[in-house]
């Protein structure tokens, strides 16, 4: 196994010095993840150092591993006992950590089937922003001994807590896989998806663009033959590597430098009329939309399905869906309440934040 | 014991009788007299919850029906300072229900509608007093169910769920509540109205539905729930696996998730559990046997057959006396009913039961099952086992007399234990009961005092004058410190920066 | 749950009696799901776990107001709450002992005490409320203030029909002919006789028979209960000496009561064994004609659309089984799907009479889930359900017996 390094201490050290400084610290893992959300003010804090997997046993369905431990490590030692972070977080660059990775929320094609980044996480250890090594939740698959800080540093993108590590529950690979096409448009695509999965079809990810729908099934071997038998489609080869792309945003749809935003919605939500093309993941419930309409028109239509949306490439500002005022303030309560200067990832959520 | 503690943290508010009337005038004032209750005799059914070892008489219940109400009730609360403990169907096993004697009880046993189904995304928009097994049976006929499944799923409300984050026997594969739900609407400590999470699978900002889930009532008052409906698996068996011996069934369930099987559900009951239960649902369960494992498999047909025999295979290589397969549902209800009746069903064979509830990691599970076997000799008391046991979720039931008196005391002292023997495993005192009353001071074993601070932070985040079941599921430090006072480990004295009383 | 009941009462037979049952119960609220009235309400104080509460706090030593006494009345006694007891608390029993303490300690007033009177005295005694039920209808439209839910009580008088000739070489079985129905729905009874003379069984109904007592013990006048109890057990002797084989039962809340005469009787030197042996040969109808050969009364039913609406003390109450859904679709009847069967009517006894409001909740509510399903037909194994929601239903509501004669099967047009 590759390296072992345990910087807590000097960790928690810096995000003391800096409390006391009332100084902003930028967090920073891989570096892969930094176009998400705004830019975080302050002295950049590297902790790419602190890596390893620190306990995994196959047995446990539990792994337990450095915030700069990069993922490729992790999938690697899962696949070798045949099993697999369920969410499918997205790289998005060879330097990927798992701390970059929970702490930017983000999960891969599978997530409406196995769950997102903050469904798997069953336990963290952080400093928070007076530099208190802290733990929250454990190893156990169910713990509700005192709050859920554990799943609420998921996606927080390190504004609550520098993640030193996480514990999270990973599971068993199917034994089989398959992935189908079906030519739809988007209408029939979010109409068929949904009606797929009101039957107990072994369906762990559903992708739409540009006509075409891929289904992908998994589970035992006669499982997918017999959903295959059910469902029809035709097959596709190498099935692997699209995936991959549609998790990584490798495909053609991404290129260019036209706005990307990524829209939040209910998964049978109808095709919004929305200027440029659109590609549905998620079974619908995360689109990709290429789009220059300005921000507020993106946003406000969006809004009036009950999701919402951030922009992933272009300007925009607020990068990530403005909140209400009582939930801002809220917000603000919350994070006052780890980080009562301020320090960690300022601004990175909110420009005011 | 808690009550002391409770009463406590709360008489500095309030001072007795002219302040009851005061606010029964504010509240009658602005709602219907008849959902105010503040006569004794209406008030002590509300004493206690599902954990009735713990009793408190609330000044006042009140009894909405409309969100407003309840928004007013918080208002004039926050106004005057008052405690306010929310309350669902009071199943609950922690005491998280139970009242305070200055504080306003506040029953939401009303909300009992289901508000929205929507087939299409499948999801479901219910009243927080709404039953969890309600929502299943209101969407079987789509082919749909709402999965986390408590044993008290007939009776316990989906608000009560969602602040106690239960699980129940399918969690291995389809998770707790905060797994199952995707928004909430919540009425705040001032009577503000929150909606947390959203229609999507995600929402902007902190994933505060994750913190507000499980919180037990100390972050905000449930009002409304949309939660996930999964399609009904085709097919589901179940294998009713007999062992000799309690450390070959905890073996095997490790061997069984080891073999890349992921159970619907995988229960394992103890000799005591299934004598208990077979008296009453007559399951067939193997009197003689010293534990019994209910491993459930669902998907296709296809797939079932297939993992069911895995199982089969498995469970046999580890030593197992006897495999039953459910052959239909019929049976396959049938194999469920005893364990869901399980605890309750220790009211045939002894006066009381205490429930416990901690977390191991599943590899430790005999080795648990030996300590607290050598404990209850230790103690002098019968104990039961029921577990999650693919979730290394244990459930040991005292058994006990509370006409005798003495016996909660050791019970509870004995309950301490075997939290303390979950945490040496390197496990939870807790997997989805909650802390409430009831384990508040095992937290402080398990918390230092940095995390407990950082909790309070949270919570005044949320609640800055406290008063949302307040002395519920984290303690403050000085009751930790007195009760480190008692509880010293390893030489080292908890909380040392505290001043010992 | 812990109790500590007072002396004076830790030593009476109801006071042992009270604590065995409340010590079973450990508080854990399941049966609050299946109680009708909880569900409606979801006040605490009007489900199963608060009523037991009320009444541990009585036996404890509290003073009940009619506060109690409120919430122990709006009880249906349906019973559905024993059959989602883990712990098996008789929870009836306790309610039977708990109303009957209260009401001694809380005087009703008196328009109350009329109307529980006039229950007591008149339509537990058949000739009694025979006579009232002719003088209602002539003077239906007298009946206002309390007696107003009476009203809707009056089923249109029966034609009656004729009972078979006896044929002494037959088999023979007792029917229970009680007080209400032979008066409402005189040709239930009948019908019985009929289609079991069919089958080689003779049904005898002993005239000195009579109330079954369930009025008395509901009403906490359980002594009188009692002695309706020993009168029947007299009435019924000598016919199960000579070889009657069963009590057969057509109101299934007279057979709740009676398969209860063993437990009631229990401490009755004189009539404990013979009420034990009452009990044990109750049986419900559908029961009985369950271990018979129905072929020979082949398809009546012709596919028409039938709702069951099983009685609670047919569903809950040990002792009695159903099978009424089985001989009408063996009958040749479409029993449509009904939505929440376990809940009650609102008929429970006088409970529709003494709580008309929570009464017409649950029946229209019952109604509206026993109509959803388009039936020609509502049939029902009691009286008292029967009559209660026919006086809403919209569609005819029988006892399912009438269904099995073909001359009977053609629904009357509502």
């Amino acid at each position: 196994m590759s390296e072992h390094a345990d910087l807590s201490r000097e960790l928690s050290e810096r995000v003391a010095d800096a409390a006391a400084r009332e100084a902003p610290l930028a967090i920073r893992g891989g570096g892969t993840k930094a176009f998400l959300g705004e830019r975080s003010e302050g002295e950049a804090l590297d902790v790419t150092g602190h890596r390893g997997i620190v306990s995994y046993e196959p047995g446990e369905l539990v792994l337990t591993a450095r915030a700069g431990t990069p993922l490729t490590e992790i999938e690697a030692a899962l696949a070798d006992a045949g099993q697999m972070l369920p969410f499918e977080p997205p790289h998005h660059g060879a330097n990927a950590t798992l701390g970059g990775t929970i702490a930017a929320g983000v999960s891969g094609p599978g997530r409406p089937f196995f769950g997102a980044a903050r469904d798997l996480v069953l336990g963290t250890r952080i400093v928070n922003g007076r530099g208190e090594d802290l733990r929250f939740g454990g190893e156990v698959m169910k713990n509700v001994a005192g709050y859920d800080l554990s799943r609420l540093m998921a996606g927080a993108h390190g504004t609550l807590g520098m993640l030193l590590e996480i514990s999270l529950k990973v599971l068993p690979a199917p034994r089989a896989r398959a992935t189908r096409v079906f030519e739809h448009d988007a209408a029939t695509a979010i109409e068929q998806i949904n009606a797929w999965q009101r039957k107990p079809w072994p369906i762990t990810a559903a992708y739409w663009e540009d006509g075409r729908t891929y289904l992908r099934l998994a589970g035992a071997q006669s499982s997918v033959d017999s959903a295959i038998r059910a469902l029809g489609g035709e097959a596709l080869t190498d099935d692997g590597t699209f995936w991959q792309s549609v998790r990584e945003q490798t495909r053609k749809f991404f290129e260019g430098d036209d706005p990307l935003w990524r829209l939040s919605v209910a998964p049978a939500t109808p095709m919004m009329d929305l200027e440029g093309p659109t590609a549905l993941d998620w079974a619908g419930a995360q689109r990709w939309l290429r789009s220059a309409a300005p921000a507020e028109t993106v946003r406000a239509a969006v809004s009036s399905h009950g999701g919402h949306a951030s922009i992933y490439r272009g300007d925009a500002s607020p990068r990530f869906h403005p909140l209400p005022k009582a939930l801002m303030a809220l917000h603000r309560r919350v994070k006052q309440s780890v980080d009562p200067a301020g320090i960690l990832n300022r601004g990175r959520l909110y420009p005011d934040f | 014991m808690a009550h002391a503690d409770l009463a406590a943290s709360t008489e500095q508010a309030l001072g007795g009788a002219p302040r009851k009337q005061q606010l029964i005038e504010r509240l009658t004032a602005e709602l219907p007299a008849d959902i105010v209750l503040h006569a004794d005799e209406d008030l002590r059914p509300f004493e206690c919850d599902g954990l009735s070892a713990y009793r408190q008489v609330p000044m006042i219940v009140v009894l909405p029906s409309t969100i407003a109400q309840v928004q007013t009730t918080m208002r004039i609360c926050h106004d005057n300072d008052v405690p306010v403990v929310a309350r669902g169907a009071g199943t609950g096993l922690s005491g998280g229900a139970l009242p305070l004697d200055d504080g306003v009880l506040l029953s939401l046993a009303k909300f009992n509608r289901i508000l929205d189904i929507d087939t299409d995304n499948r999801r479901a928009t219910v009243q927080p007093g709404v039953r969890n097994l309600a929502i299943s049976e209101a969407v079987s006929h789509l082919g749909l169910y709402y999965a986390p499944d408590p044993s008290s799923q007939i009776a316990c409300s989906i608000g009560g769920n969602v602040a106690e984050n239960s699980g129940g026997v399918h969690c291995l594969k389809y998770g707790l509540t905060t797994h199952n739900i995707v928004q909430i609407e919540i009425v705040t400590v001032e009577g503000e109205r929150l909606t947390i999470g959203s229609s999507a699978l995600d929402s902007p900002g902190f994933d505060l539905l994750a913190l507000m889930t499980g919180s037990e009532g100390l972050l905000g008052v449930i009002v409304e729930v949309t939660v996930k409906l999964l399609a009904k698996p085709e097919l589901a068996r179940v294998a009713l696996v007999a062992f000799d011996d309690v450390r070959k069934a905890g073996d095997a369930v490790a061997a069984i998730i080891q073999a890349g099987i992921v159970p619907a559900g995988l229960e394992m009951l103890d000799n005591p559990a299934i004598v208990a239960t077979e008296e009453f649902v007559h399951a067939g369960y193997p009197k003689d046997a010293a534990a019994i494992l209910l491993c459930e498999v669902d998907g296709t047909e296809a797939e079932v057959e297939e993992d069911i025999e895995r199982v089969r295979e498995v469970v046999e290589r580890e030593g197992a006396t006897e495999v039953r397969i459910s052959r239909d549902d019929g049976e396959r209800a049938l194999f469920w009913a005893g364990r869901k009746a399980a605890f309750p069903a220790m009211g045939r064979i002894s006066p009381d039961y205490y429930c416990m509830d901690g977390t191991i990691p599943r590899k430790a599970l005999a080795e648990v099952l030996i300590g607290i076997g050598e404990l209850s000799e230790e103690y002098g008391q019968r104990v039961a086992n029921v577990f999650h046991a693919g979730d290394g979720n244990l459930h040991p039931l005292i058994l006990y007399d509370a006409n005798q008196e003495g016996e909660l005391e050791r019970t509870e002292a004995f309950g301490g234990a075997i939290c303390r023997l979950c945490l040496e495993h390197g496990g939870s005192i807790t997997g989805e009961h909650g802390v409430g009353v009831e384990k508040i001071d095992q937290m402080c074993v398990q918390f230092p005092s940095a995390e407990l601070t950082q909790f309070h932070a949270v919570k005044e985040a949320f609640d800055p004058k406290g008063l949302l079941n307040p002395g519920k599921a984290v303690p403050t430090l000085h009751r930790c410190a007195e009760f480190g006072a008692m509880h010293v480990h390893n030489g080292e004295l908890p909380h040392p920066e505290l001043e010992r009383l | 749950m812990q109790t500590s009941i007072i002396p004076q009462l830790r030593d009476t037979a109801d006071g042992q009696e009270a604590d065995r049952i409340l010590r079973a119960c450990t508080h854990c609220g399941f049966c609050t799901a299946t109680c009708p009235t909880y569900q409606l309400v979801g006040d605490e104080r009007d489900g199963p776990r608060g009523r037991i509460y009320m009444i541990k706090q009585v036996l404890e030593g509290e003073e009940p107001t009619e506060k109690t006494q409120r919430h122990l009345d709006r009880c249906l006694t349906c019973r559905a709450c024993e059959t989602t007891c883990p712990s098996g608390v008789e929870y009836a029993k306790l309610a039977d002992i708990g109303r009957e303490l209260v009401d001694q300690k809380v005087q009703r007033p008196l328009p109350q005490r009329v109307v529980r009177w006039l229950l007591r005295h008149i339509v537990a005694y058949r000739n009694r409320f025979g006579f009232v039920f002719a003088l209602g209808h002539f003077f239906k439209p007298l009946l206002v203030g309390p007696l107003a839910p009476l009203r809707q009580k009056m089923p249109p008088k029966q034609e009656r029909i004729d009972w078979p000739q006896a044929d002494n070489t037959q088999r023979t079985m007792l029917v229970h002919d009680g007080c209400v129905q032979p008066v409402a729905a005189p040709n239930t009874n009948a019908h019985a006789a009929r289609i079991l003379s069919k089958l080689g069984v003779r049904l005898i109904a002993p005239k000195a028979s009579g109330c079954c007592g369930a009025l008395s013990q509901h009403l906490s006048h359980r002594e009188e209960a009692l002695d309706f109890a020993r009168a029947n057990i007299d009435a019924w002797w000598p016919h199960i000496e000579a070889g009657a084989e069963a009590i057969v039962i057509t109101a299934s809340g007279c057979g709740a009561s009676v398969a209860e005469y063993g437990y009631m009787l229990r401490n009755d030197p004189v009539y404990a064994d013979k009420a034990a042996r009452v009990s044990e040969l109750t049986r419900d109808l559908s029961d009985v004609l369950a271990q018979e050969d129905l072929t020979s009364l082949g398809d009546i039913g012709d596919g028409r659309k039938v709702a069951y609406h099983p009685p609670c003390t047919l569903q809950n109450a040990p002792g009695l089984h159903d099978n009424v859904a089985e001989i009408l679709t063996q009958a040749g009847y479409q029993l449509t799907h009904v939505q929440d069967p376990h809940l009650c009517c609102g008929s429970a006894g006088t409970y529709s009479i003494l709580q008309p409001t929570m009464a017409n909740e649950l029946r229209d509510n019952k109604l509206a889930s026993l109509n959803a399903g388009a039936p020609d037909v509502i049939v029902t194994a009691n009286i008292g359900c029967q009559l209660h929601l026919e006086a809403a239903a919209g569609i005819p509501v029988r006892h399912w017996i009438e269904l099995l004669e073909p001359r009977m099967a053609q629904p009357a047009a509502a």
